[in-house]
């Protein structure tokens, strides 16, 4: 270090600074953001990555972590500071005690469980007694939209009627995801008027996952846990489309198409 | 003094709220009516809309003219714009009516509640308003008041029960003539109209239209109350809640502490108090035939403790009515046909020891599940305790269910189940072997047998939830701290010793 150098924030409180600023910074974005709470475990992978990146970005130069770990030298030492070195020494090995005792006690916490939201689709399934392509699957009654708006009107009032009686316990009058019994189901019901739902899918998707429901879903979005019932087994293969109409035009999103 | 001032600030901000009603255009209200409303209340505002059967309480046919949550005077059946717009902006806890106020806009409530005041021709304001007096606070004097007031010449009791949990003397119906239960006061978060001290004044004094409840402000009524006196019976009923039965979303895990020694075998053991009670949503069963529409029971507390050979459950819900079948009295009070009360509980044969589990409806082709199921009894028949492992719906094994035991109460409108088992079984592959530390997934089912034809597939139930055997903490993190904290303090003096010091 020079003389001429100007002051500036030391090393080690930069390195605080960008560990800290990065924990915080996740904590911000996943927890208050996205309200997706981040699972320790995976902020702890993380956090171990950004501290040894940073920590060979500090010691690049042989000066820089010279400069980086002078404070800790002279705290030990330096003899004018021998208060705080000793009470260092006695709350470094407090907090870590501490820590040891925490995290070897037995936790009460409910397993975490990543499971996939939207999981990719079958190439084809069944349901309804036939055997469907998602692929070049349709909504058939999508056509009326243009050609015939009196029947596509009656259509989409059917489909409500459908959502009424069927839909609504869970994903809610307002096609929030908010129904009376949402609160007592895990995983939560899908709402629908988010524009990351109905609106990024095909309507052949939402075919699929109506008919086949929870137990219809692949491995890893954890069907054994999915409340959404089969719905083959109570609606119509005409109903579940007209209940597809429905959802697009109450929440007023248009469904992906292949075109 | 100050308690003066603060009422009368309260009562002016009151009286600034009610005064910002703005008008409404009928016209305009009927377009958001069609798009949103129809469908429970009916194009005609006669509450037939498609759910009608559904819902309980059904859609409010607003062609009666009734209002049940309303602040003008009981002689008026018109409610004021606002007690309308409340409704329509904030929702009706327990019921199908959500709060609109994040898809309407203010202005467009308004319209809707001049649009849906026509179809009772409702078009002058009410001429009385409930008279709140001087609102006392609540106290342990004022509650004591309250409470003489309510049990009374059997005044409140007759219909909510002396313990506040509306345990069923007799039958109730609106005017429409659909079944109606008394509300359980121990849950005010289930009030449709808040649980505040004052909405409970209002109710006690405008009653509830369209329902048994009268109003107590009626001069007529040989049960009136003065206004200073439903104040005390308001401040008494607010202080009935129950909040150990709320659901608290964080808490999914039942734990179950070590006792040494033997377990509990009675409902009623004090021990159990000093256990932690986790509370869960109770759901209609929607997902299989034959459907069930319109439950009563909302949620099921559960408790557990285990010793080194037994594990010990006790469920616990509040149930109006005690339904015997064969039994004149009970047989009075239920919607027929009745059946037995009931409670079960799933659990996996096989500890999961990934993240699959078997599907939570009565498990799957590859994953078997215990059911404990619990059925209150009949007239002639004493309770019972069954087990089967079923595989899914439709694949049930009925089994000897010798290896549980149950013992019940039914008490004040409420039910205490505790169900007992041996930890370990001699048949590991058809009974779950509980094992100390491990989540293992729980999830209960329930059945009020006085209700709506509550039997069988007809019944509320759970989604997957953990139940734990809390493991002793034993001494190894307490030796593994020390050790710890030795090596590192050791580390750290042998460092400021070596080094060398800075001249």
């Amino acid at each position: 270090m020079t003389m001429t150098q100007k002051r500036r924030i030391p090393r080690l409180l930069q390195f605080a600074l960008v560990v800290f600023g990065v924990y915080f910074g996740f904590i911000l974005i996943f927890d208050v953001l996205l309200g997706q709470l981040i699972p320790r475990s995976l902020l702890t992978m993380y956090m171990v990555f950004v501290v040894s990146g940073t920590l060979m970005a500090f010691t690049f130069t042989e000066e820089g972590a010279h400069e980086l770990v002078a404070p800790i030298k002279a705290l030990v030492e330096d003899p004018s500071r021998k208060r705080l070195r000793n009470a260092v020494f006695v709350i470094v090995p407090l907090l870590a005690g501490y820590y040891t005792y925490t995290s070897m006690s037995p936790g009460y916490e409910a397993p975490v469980e990543l499971r996939t939201i939207h999981p990719a689709p079958p190439s084809k399934f069944k349901a309804y007694g036939k055997s469907y392509n998602l692929a070049t699957l349709e909504n058939p009654l999508r056509k009326y939209q243009k050609e015939d708006p009196a029947k596509y009107r009656e259509l989409v009032k059917a489909g409500g009627d459908v959502y009424i009686k069927n839909c609504q316990y869970c994903h809610g009058d307002k096609l929030d995801g908010k129904g009376p019994y949402a609160a007592g189901l895990n995983p939560t019901p899908i709402n629908f008027q988010d524009v990351g739902t109905i609106a990024q899918l095909q309507e052949s998707f939402l075919f699929w996952r109506i008919a086949t429901g929870g137990p219809g879903l692949p491995a890893e979005a954890a069907p054994w846990i999915s409340s959404m019932p089969v719905w083959e087994n109570f609606l119509t293969e005409e109903e579940t489309w007209e209940v597809i109409l429905f959802m697009y035009d109450y929440t007023g999103r248009q469904p992906r198409s292949w075109k | 003094m100050n308690r003066l001032a603060l009422l009368a600030f309260c009562t002016a901000l009151f009286i600034a709220g009610t005064a910002t009603a703005k008008p409404g255009d009928a016209a305009k209200g009927k377009e958001i009516y069609d798009k949103r409303c129809t469908w429970c209340h009916g194009a005609e505002g006669d509450g037939t809309g498609a759910a009608k059967e559904l819902l309980n309480p059904p859609p409010r046919d607003f062609t009666s003219g009734n209002y049940k949550i309303k602040s003008s005077s009981f002689e008026d059946m018109v409610p004021n714009d606002d007690d309308i717009f409340r409704m329509i902006r904030d929702g009706m806890p327990g019921t199908a009516m959500p709060g609109w106020s994040d898809v309407l806009k203010e202005q467009d409530m308004w319209n809707l509640v001049a649009y849906v005041k026509t179809f009772a021709g409702y078009d002058t304001p009410p001429a009385a308003q409930v008279d709140f007096g001087t609102r006392v606070a609540s106290s342990d004097e004022s509650i004591a008041k309250g409470r003489k007031l309510y049990e009374e010449g059997d005044r409140c009791v007759e219909c909510h029960g002396k313990s506040g949990k509306g345990s069923a003397s007799k039958r109730l119906k609106g005017d429409a003539g659909e079944r109606t239960w008394p509300r359980n006061l121990t849950k005010p978060w289930t009030f449709v109209g808040s649980s505040d001290p004052k909405d409970i004044f209002a109710r006690l004094s405008t009653g509830i239209a369209g329902t048994e409840m009268p109003s107590f402000a009626d001069p007529r009524s040989k049960k009136k109350l003065s206004i200073e006196e439903r104040w005390h019976v308001a401040n008494y009923v607010a202080s009935l809640a129950r909040t150990g039965r709320k659901v608290d979303a964080e808490n999914t895990v039942i734990k179950a502490d070590k006792l040494e020694g033997d377990l509990p075998n009675t409902p009623d053991d004090v021990r159990w108090e000093k256990t932690t009670p986790t509370t869960f949503y109770l759901v209609p069963q929607l997902i299989a035939e034959e459907r069930y529409f319109k439950p009563s029971n909302d949620t099921l507390t559960v408790r557990a403790l285990y010793n080194d050979k037994m594990i010990a459950m006790l469920l616990e819900w509040d149930d109006r009515t005690r339904s015997i079948p064969g039994d004149e009295a009970a047989e009075k009070l239920a919607d027929a046909p009745i059946a037995e009360d009931g409670v079960a509980v799933q659990l996996p044969v096989a500890i999961p020891k990934g993240m699959e589990k078997p599907y939570f409806g009565m498990g799957d082709a590859k994953h078997a599940v215990n059911i404990w199921h619990w059925k209150s009894g009949a007239k002639d028949t004493t309770e019972s305790i069954n087990l089967a492992n079923s595989r899914g719906f439709r694949e049930i094994e009925k089994r000897d269910a010798a290896r549980l035991k149950a013992n019940a109460s039914y008490r004040d409108g409420t039910w205490k189940v505790l169900i007992t088992r041996a930890l370990t079984t001699s048949s590991p592959d058809k009974d779950i072997q509980f094992a100390e530390g491990k989540f293992i997934p729980v999830a209960f089912a329930a059945w009020d047998g006085s209700n709506n034809g509550e039997k069988g597939s007809k019944h509320t139930m759970t989604t997957w939830y953990w139940l734990l055997l809390k493991p002793a903490t034993g001494t190894r993190p307490l030796v593994a701290a020390l050790m710890v904290m030795g090596l590192l303090a050791g580390g750290l003096l042998w460092w400021a010793r070596s080094a060398k010091p800075a001249v």
